[in-house]
Formats: structure tokens, C-alpha cells, sequence
């Protein structure tokens, strides 16, 4: 037999909307809860919030040229309570330095259990001729307000992709993720093991030696490898962190993760020696770049463009602005070097935080640090963070958002 | 008052995209704002380390091609966004675990996907044949009810379009019985459910058959360049046209004149005045943003009657492996405890229902050579997520989560996905609360269960929400959730603010 709707009333269909009627006749006419309110909301204002007002509560000088900045929420300004964090994110500080309006990222180096107490440490090494470390170090005092940006970033161990063993290859002021970490691991809140072959030049640059010796002395799951290229002091390896070294500390199974942060030298002489091992590239990690330097040493790089100055105009907000940028300056710089405030996060081409249309020009970006969607390049939108001028360049950016 | 704009669009999601490039485009002076950085809102894209993941779309429904374009192909070719459209041609794999489980591939087109059926469950081909035939009945009373804006003669609708009255007004389920479709063919075709976010026994058969019509017909469509492309291509044609787009823009406020009609939005501290605004933006948000006493009693009820719609978490992995080092065959493939849709709804914490896609199948390229992408998700209501769960605890409960789903997919396919992440991402409503700023995360808006149907919806959307000056589109509206439907409405309203302010002058 045949079946067709012969059993369905179609008279039901003219109750639909005298029901639908009745239903919202029935319901209150109370106010709408806030969307805060919400379980989900809630959380997701908890962990990122907008911003996150910080006031310097304490500062320890470590090696030279180096301090830690401990921040708590400044409940006056509205913060209440620092956003959690992953061992190994960063904060996006936001500075007013006269005219010229920037933000960089820090690495948090404290705990994330300490967050919950309200604490967060920062620690800013000076770079020369750096222009926010400069001004931090001289200028943050108990009691400085500080603008900070929700924690970010990817540096963070993940035990579904991780192997448990990591293997942690620092240099310089690339320490600080790691001490994060190791906390992490001997309070219990990160359940990884990690080895750490930590490179500075002499014995006095070792930052948070005593720390990291302590924690390695409390907690069997961290180790610490000092590794000096400069001098040869007895209880630290001489020379640079080599596919040899690694090999002498990781565990020979392999089956272990590397982690590498440092200076943009160090990835260059690293990278190279990591290969050596055979790893499989999902068990080699890298912090952030940080700032691109020197575009004109790449290969690629379009040479008659070395030396040359280039007019870079801006629109924000319906606003232009026409301002001078040298070729081997990141738009992005050029922008907050004119007072400009543009939104800015990982500064290295991969968060995409800066993301803005190109309107017209030609423009360079190292291979790298060019973290764009492939839409991106089909519609010309750039990262300035990671972005130099090869002509005259017109983009339209949006506002500031930390 | 001297109004900037014409038109101010609030949110740049699909619906929002779409708005502002059609009014951009037939001469209004527009303004598109959106809280991120990026145009899109759920359709966007997000890149690790060497892959870049599509974070929500499973399959377009209604794109169509050149030769056969259907609604969503020609919503973008007559804006002039163009698409690389990329095809799937099998509709889904459906595995029920346990004994008496099955596991069937369905192609599309009408025959091939019929056929199917006929294999899967003997004697079942010709009720779901007829199930189809329906459609061309709805379609015609749908064109019917259009014609006569809305208001259709009784006698014509019960003499002519008594099918379409019974289909419109019946869950799927009935409609199905009513047409002897046996259980467990019923079972497999409305595996579908999750997209629309309510079980069978609730939905409403029009609007489901609508969906598996468009996706049996036509099969799916992607983006190449994963959603980002689609928001990217929309947001050129509003530029193009001479609209504005302000990125990392929130709408603070909804501003009324003395009338109680809106005449502006406040966006980063500046006050904005147009003729019209456009939400993209849930009106429980709206709500929110505008002073109490502006809000009339009958959109506040509505409001009120109203349920989130459902939400979900999603796993994204980057695998340094081919899906055919995988061994990984599908693109879409429904995993479910029961076979039952009411059952795998209500038992949705017990991994009742999952779905898991291989973006690689559709689009080989879509990752470097030699790895691919699998994309979990699983249903799930803002409310599901535990009320006592705390920030420091979250990442453990996504990667208990994450772990859980992974190893299920694993045992049921022999696979190992765990020893080749190379990159991961988890998202919960949570994520979706934070990126879309919706109440509860849900991603569908209100849920379309009973009677909040989509009839209902679009047959008295012109009388709710009365406000002046303020009109709504998105997976919130009036068609309900889905990409294809967000972009509907999108042109739909765009069109009605032209004509009324062209109209007007
Ligand atoms: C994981 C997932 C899987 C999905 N799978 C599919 C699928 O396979 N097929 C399908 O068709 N559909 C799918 N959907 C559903 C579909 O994406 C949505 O229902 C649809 O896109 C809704 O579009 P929308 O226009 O409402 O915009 P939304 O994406 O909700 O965007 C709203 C926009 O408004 C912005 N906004 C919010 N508040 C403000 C404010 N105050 N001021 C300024 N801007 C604001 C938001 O940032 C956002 O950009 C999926 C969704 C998700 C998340
Ligand atoms: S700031 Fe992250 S990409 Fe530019």
C-alpha cells in the first residue's frame, strides 16, 4: 500500500501561530539577565578579559640589568582578579612613553597557582637600544599602574600533543616561560617532567639561578643545565647549546619534546643542531620570534629596496595620517612611532591580532613570521607587526585593542 | 537630528556580512561594526604552526553550482563575492556502536541516496523516495505563501497545499511514520538532526526537509580557503561598493530617539547616528544594551519564551600524517551510542552523538603534504558545562574531554591519531561565549524546538520585535541557525532596509 500523510491533520497547521502567540503571551515580561550571568560567559570573561589593570606591588633586582616586577589587580581601577594562565603565556603590557604609544609581550614568570593570589611576575631584561625594556626598567616603581592584556599565547605544554619529558632550551631573558613552568611542575599544576639546558654568556648573567636551583633541588621532575659560552665555571657545560649537548641530557629513548626560547641568534644556531637530532617537527615548539630585525639579510629580500624611505599612510577609524617609514622598519613600528596606537599582541606575525587591509603597495614579509590566513593574501591583508614597505603603502588598521 | 549613516550594521558575522553588502550595494551609506579584529564571527579561520583550521563550517547547505546555483551561490554572485566553491559528494557515514548498530554511507543525489537506503534497510526506498517528492509541494506553497505576502487564501491553502499543511505543521518524525518509513531508516536519514540542533520528535519537518533536500541534492560545498575566504569576499564587496568596516568596534549601546524607534549605537565611546540599524547581534544582547524602558513588553515576552539554542565543543587536529597513513576514508562521519536521536540528545554528556570530519577529503591540499586535519564536534549546551567549574580548572577539563572523544574515534576505527598531533586546539561553549559574546556560547541562537519552529518564525516575523529602526538578522532570526540560513536573512533584511529607506524618501 501506498503510505501518504493521509494520518497528519492539516488542520494542526492552524495552530501553529495562535500557539506560538499563546507561548509568548504566557512567558514574563521581566528584564533579560545579564549576559555575564551565563556559566559560559562567565568563565569566558574570567580567564580573557579585556584588559587587566595591574599595579607594581614589588620589584626584585636580579642580575644586571634585569628586574621582576610583581603585579596585582588594581581593584580601584576594576580588576579584582588576575586571569589563569598556562605556564608559558604572555601578557601584552601597553605603554605611553610621551608620544609614543606601543605594547610588548612579556612572559609571565611566576606560577600559575600564584595568579590566584593575585600575583603575576613579569621580568624585563634591558635590550640595547631597546625603547619599552628601557623605559620599564627605569620607570616602573611600587605602586606604577600598568595596562596588561589578557594572557596569550602557545608556548604552554599540551599533554595530548606533548611528549611528557620536555626538553627546554633557553637563551638569555628566554628563561622566564621556563621558570614558569618549572613552578608549574613542582606545585603540581603542570604534570610534565623538564630538563633545562639554559645558555648565557658568563656565571653573572644566569637569571634566577638561585630559583631554578632550589626548585631543581625540591622537585626530582626538573632539571637544570647551565651552559656557558663565555667561561668555563665548574657545575655549568662551556660552550653553546649543541645537537651533543641535548643528546647528553635528553633521554635516550627520545621520546621527549623540545621546547626553545630565546633571542633570534639563538633560534639561528639552534634550529640548526635540533635537526641534527631527527625529531619529528611536532615535537620540536618555538616561542614567539618577537620583533623581525634586519629583513635585508634574507635571500629573498628585494635589495634595491636597502636604505630606501617610503611614505606609509595610515586610516584608523575614518582618520589619515601620512607618516615616513624606512625600509627595514615594521609598518607596525612606524605606526606607534608617530603616536599612532595600533592593536597590537604577539608582535611577530602569528597572532594575528594586528590584522589590517592593505589598501595599496607593495610590501615584504620574511617567510617566517607570516602567520596569514591564505584569504588574507587573496584579498591583501597584512600583519604590519611582521610587515617592511617596498613602495609608498596605504593601510587601513582598526582601533587599539589590547 | 542629522543621521551619518544610513545604515549601521551591528556584527560582522554571515548574516551581518551580507546585510551590509547588499544595502552597501544598492547606494546606502553603511557602516559594518564588529567587536574582533576579523569579519565572520563563527565563519573565520584560525591558523597552527603549518595548518590553518576551518573552525566551523561541516558543509554548506543550498550553494549549488553555475549550472544548478541554488540560494547561497546566488546571494553571493549577484553581491559579485566570488568563492571557490570545493564539492562532497557523499552526504555522511553514519556508525551506531553496539550490537544491533550499523554503519552506512550515503551518497549524495536523490537515487544514489535512495539506493543506499534500499541497502541499508530493505524495503525502505520507496517511503523515503516519497519523502522527496515532497518537496517539490513545499516549495510550491512556500512561493504560494510569498506571492500573497504572507497572508494566503484559507480555501486555496486547504484545497491546494493540504501536503505542505501537514508537512509545515508535523515533527519530522510523524511525517516520516506517516509515510511508513521503517524505524531504522528514520533513524539513519535524521542523523541530520545536530546541524539544526533539535531532535526529530520536536523539529519541525519542513525546515528539516528543506536541509536534506538542499545537502541530498546538491551535495555540501567548502570554501577553499576555509570561511575566512567567504568573510574576506563579502567584506570587498561592502569596501568596494564604498561601505565602511570598523573592526575591534563592540556596540556598547543601542541609542533611541524620543519615539522609542533606534537611531544609533555608541562604539568605542563614540556616538553614531544612522537611519536605520541592522543587529547581527542576538537580541538578548540588544536588550541588554538598550535602556529598559525602550524595550516594549511584547518583544521582552518573546524574549523570555525564548530557549538558547544548543552550542558545541569542537577538537581541531593537525596530524603529521596523510588521512591515508590514518587510514581515515570520510569526510563527515556520525558517531552515535543509540541510534535514536531523542536518546542521543538527552544522553549527550555520554558521547552519544559525535561528529568527525577530514577537511583533506574535500580539499587534499587543505594541509601540507604528508599531514591532514580532523575536526570533533559534539552537541552541547552552554548549560551542560559544569556550574562548579573553575578558570584554573578548565584546561584539564578540555583535555579530558579532547582525550576521551580522541580515544573512542581511535578504538572505533583502529586508527592512531594520538602519536601524530602536532598541533591541537579545543574549543567548549565557553570558547564560543568568548568569540561570539552569546549568551550560554550557543551557537544556534534560539532553539527552533516546538513551537519556536521555523513556520512560526517566519510567518509572524513581521510582527515581533516592534521596534523602530531596528531590525535582526543571523542564526538568531527567523530561518534559523546554519550558515546558509544566517546569509538568507542577511540579504532578506538588507533588501527590506533599502526599500524603506529608498522607499521613504
Ligand atoms: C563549531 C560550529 C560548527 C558549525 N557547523 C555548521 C555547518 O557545518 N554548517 C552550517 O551551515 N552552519 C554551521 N554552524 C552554525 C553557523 O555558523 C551559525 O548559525 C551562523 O553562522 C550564524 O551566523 P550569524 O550571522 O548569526 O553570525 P555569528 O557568527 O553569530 O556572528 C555575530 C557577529 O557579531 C559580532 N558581535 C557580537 N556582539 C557585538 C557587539 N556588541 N558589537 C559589535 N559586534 C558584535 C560577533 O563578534 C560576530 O562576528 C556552526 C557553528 C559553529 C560554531
Ligand atoms: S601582533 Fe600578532 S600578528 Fe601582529
Amino acid at each position: 500500500m501506498k503510505q501518504n500523510l493521509r494520518s497528519l491533520s492539516r488542520f494542526d497547521f492552524l495552530k501553529m501561530i495562535p500557539t506560538r502567540k499563546a507561548k509568548i503571551a504566557e512567558a514574563p515580561a521581566r528584564a533579560i539577565p545579564s549576559t555575564d550571568s551565563y556559566k559560559p560567559n562567565e568563565l569566558a570573561n574570567a580567564l580573557h578579559p579585556k584588559c587587566q589593570h595591574l599595579i607594581v606591588s614589588e620589584i626584585t633586582e636580579r642580575e644586571k640589568d634585569v628586574k621582576s616586577y610583581s603585579l596585582t589587580p588594581d581593584m580601584a581601577r576594576g580588576t579584582e582578579k588576575l586571569a589563569y594562565f598556562s605556564a608559558g603565556q604572555y601578557l601584552s603590557v601597553a605603554l605611553e612613553m610621551g608620544s609614543v604609544k606601543l605594547t610588548r609581550p612579556y612572559s609571565i614568570s611566576s606560577s600559575p597557582r600564584e595568579s590566584l593570589s593575585g600575583r603575576y611576575e613579569l621580568t624585563v631584561k634591558r635590550v640595547d637600544n631597546g625603547l619599552a625594556s628601557q623605559y620599564i626598567l627605569d620607570n616602573w616603581k611600587v605602586g606604577t599602574e600598568v595596562l596588561a592584556s589578557a594572557p596569550h599565547g602557545e608556548f604552554t605544554y599540551e599533554p595530548l600533543r606533548d611528549a611528557r619529558q620536555i626538553v627546554g632550551l633557553a637563551g638569555g631573558s628566554g628563561i622566564t616561560p621556563f621558570v614558569s613552568l618549572a613552578k608549574a611542575i613542582a606545585d603540581g599544576c603542570e604534570d610534565a617532567n623538564l630538563t633545562l639546558i639554559y645558555g648565557s654568556m658568563t656565571e653573572k648573567e644566569i637569571i634566577f639561578r638561585n630559583e631554578l636551583e632550589n626548585l631543581a633541588a625540591k622537585c626530582s621532575r626538573f632539571k637544570l643545565v647551565n651552559v656557558l659560552c663565555d667561561e668555563k665555571v665548574d657545575g655549568c657545560e662551556k660552550g653553546f647549546i649543541t645537537a651533543e649537548l641535548i643528546r647528553k641530557y635528553a633521554p635516550a629513548s627520545g621520546d621527549y619534546s623540545i621546547f626553545v626560547c630565546g633571542p633570534q641568534v639563538m633560534y639561528d644556531f639552534v634550529d640548526k643542531e635540533i635537526e641534527k637530532l631527527g625529531l619529528r617537527k611536532k615535537f620540536i615548539r618555538h616561542e614567539l620570534f618577537g620583533e623581525y630585525r634586519y629583513p635585508e639579510k634574507n635571500d629573498d629580500y628585494p635589495k634595491d629596496a636597502v636604505g630606501k624611505k617610503f611614505k606609509l599612510t595610515i586610516t584608523i577609524c575614518g582618520e589619515k595620517k601620512t607618516v615616513e617609514c624606512d625600509a627595514n622598519v615594521t609598518l607596525l613600528n612606524a605606526i606607534e612611532h608617530n603616536g599612532i596606537a595600533a592593536p597590537t599582541n604577539c608582535r611577530s606575525g602569528v597572532c594575528g591580532w594586528c590584522h589590517s587591509r592593505l589598501v595599496s603597495g607593495n610590501v615584504y614579509v620574511p617567510k617566517e613570521v607570516d602567520g596569514r590566513r591564505m584569504a588574507d593574501l587573496q584579498y591583501g591583508y597584512v600583519h604590519p607587526c611582521s610587515t617592511f614597505p617596498l613602495s609608498d603603502v596605504e593601510i587601513d588598521v582598526p582601533p587599539f585593542r589590547l | 537630528m542629522s543621521e551619518k549613516y544610513d545604515v549601521i550594521v551591528v556584527g560582522a558575522g554571515n548574516a551581518g556580512l551580507v546585510a551590509a553588502a547588499t544595502t552597501a550595494k544598492n547606494g546606502l551609506k553603511t557602516l559594518l561594526l564588529e567587536k574582533h579584529n576579523l569579519p565572520g564571527g563563527c565563519a573565520t579561520s584560525f591558523r597552527r604552526g603549518r595548518f590553518e583550521f576551518e573552525p566551523s563550517l561541516h558543509e554548506l547547505a543550498s550553494v549549488g553550482d553555475k549550472e544548478h546555483p541554488d540560494t547561497v551561490y546566488k546571494i553571493f554572485d549577484n553581491l559579485g563575492a566570488t568563492v571557490d566553491w570545493r564539492y562532497e559528494h557523499n552526504t555522511f557515514r553514519a556508525i551506531v556502536k553496539g550490537c544491533d548498530g550499523y554503519d552506512v554511507t550515503l551518497q549524495a543525489g536523490i537515487d544514489p541516496f535512495c539506493d543506499a537506503m534500499e541497502a541499508a534497510v530493505p524495503g525502505c526506498r520507496a517511503s523515503v523516495h516519497r519523502l522527496f517528492e515532497y518537496y517539490p509541494k513545499v516549495t510550491d506553497a512556500l512561493a504560494y505563501i510569498t506571492r500573497m505576502k504572507g497572508k494566503p487564501n484559507g480555501l486555496v491553502m486547504i484545497t491546494k497545499h493540504a501536503d505542505f499543511m501537514k508537512i509545515a505543521s508535523h515533527s519530522v518524525e510523524d511525517v516520516m511514520k506517516s509515510l511508513g518509513i521503517p524505524e531504522k531508516a528514520r533513524n539513519i536519514i535524521n542523523t541530520y538532526w545536530g546541524y539544526l540542533g533539535v531532535p526529530t520528535d520536536e523539529l519541525n519537518c519542513m525546515h528539516f526537509l528543506n536541509m536534506l533536500y538542499s545537502y541530498v541534492v546538491h551535495g555540501a560545498a567548502m570554501p577553499y580557503k576555509r570561511s575566512h575566504e567567504l568573510s574576506l569576499s563579502l567584506a570587498k564587496v561592502i569596501l568596494d561598493a564604498g561601505g565602511e568596516i570598523r573592526y575591534n568596534s563592540e556596540a556598547t549601546e543601542f541609542l533611541y530617539d524620543g519615539n522609542g524607534a533606534v537611531c544609533g549605537v555608541v562604539a568605542n565611546g563614540e556616538t553614531l547616528f544612522a537611519k536605520e540599524v541592522i543587529s547581527n547581534v542576538i537580541p538578548h544582547n540588544v536588550f541588554n544594551m538598550s535602556d529598559p524602558k525602550n524595550i516594549p513588553e511584547t518583544d521582552l515576552k518573546l524574549a523570555n519564551a525564548r530557549t538558547f539554542g544548543i552550542s558545541v565543543s569542537t577538537i581541531y587536529l593537525g596530524l603529521d600524517c596523510s588521512m591515508e597513513e590514518l587510514g581515515i576514508h570520510d569526510y563527515t562521519v556520525f558517531v552515535m551510542t543509540d541510534a535514536n536521536p531523542r536518546k542521543q540528545y538527552d544522553d549527550r554528556k555520554n558521547k552519544s552523538l559525535y561528529i568527525v570530519n577530514c577537511l583533506n577529503k574535500v580539499i587534499p591540499d587543505s594541509s601540507p603534504e604528508g599531514t591532514c586535519t580532523m575536526f570533533f564536534t559534539m552537541p552541547t549546551f552552554g548549560c551542560d558545562v559544569p556550574k562548579d567549574l573553575k578558570p584554573e580548572d578548565y584546561k584539564k577539563y578540555k583535555n579530558r574531554l579532547a582525550e576521551e572523544y580522541i580515544e573512542d574515534y581511535e578504538k572505533l576505527m583502529g586508527i592512531d591519531m594520538r602519536s601524530h598531533i602536532e598541533e591541537i586546539s579545543i574549543a567548549t561553549p565557553v570558547t564560543f561565549a568568548r568569540y561570539l559574546g552569546t549568551p550560554e556560547g550557543t551557537i544556534y541562537g534560539y532553539a527552533l524546538s516546538g513551537w519556536d519552529n521555523i513556520l512560526g518564525r517566519i510567518s509572524c516575523e513581521k510582527d515581533e520585535y516592534t521596534i523602530k529602526g531596528l531590525s535582526f538578522c543571523g542564526g538568531h532570526a527567523f530561518r534559523g541557525d546554519g550558515y546558509s540560513s544566517a546569509y538568507v536573512t542577511g540579504d532578506t533584511i538588507g533588501h527590506r532596509v533599502v526599500n524603506s529607506i529608498k522607499g521613504g524618501n
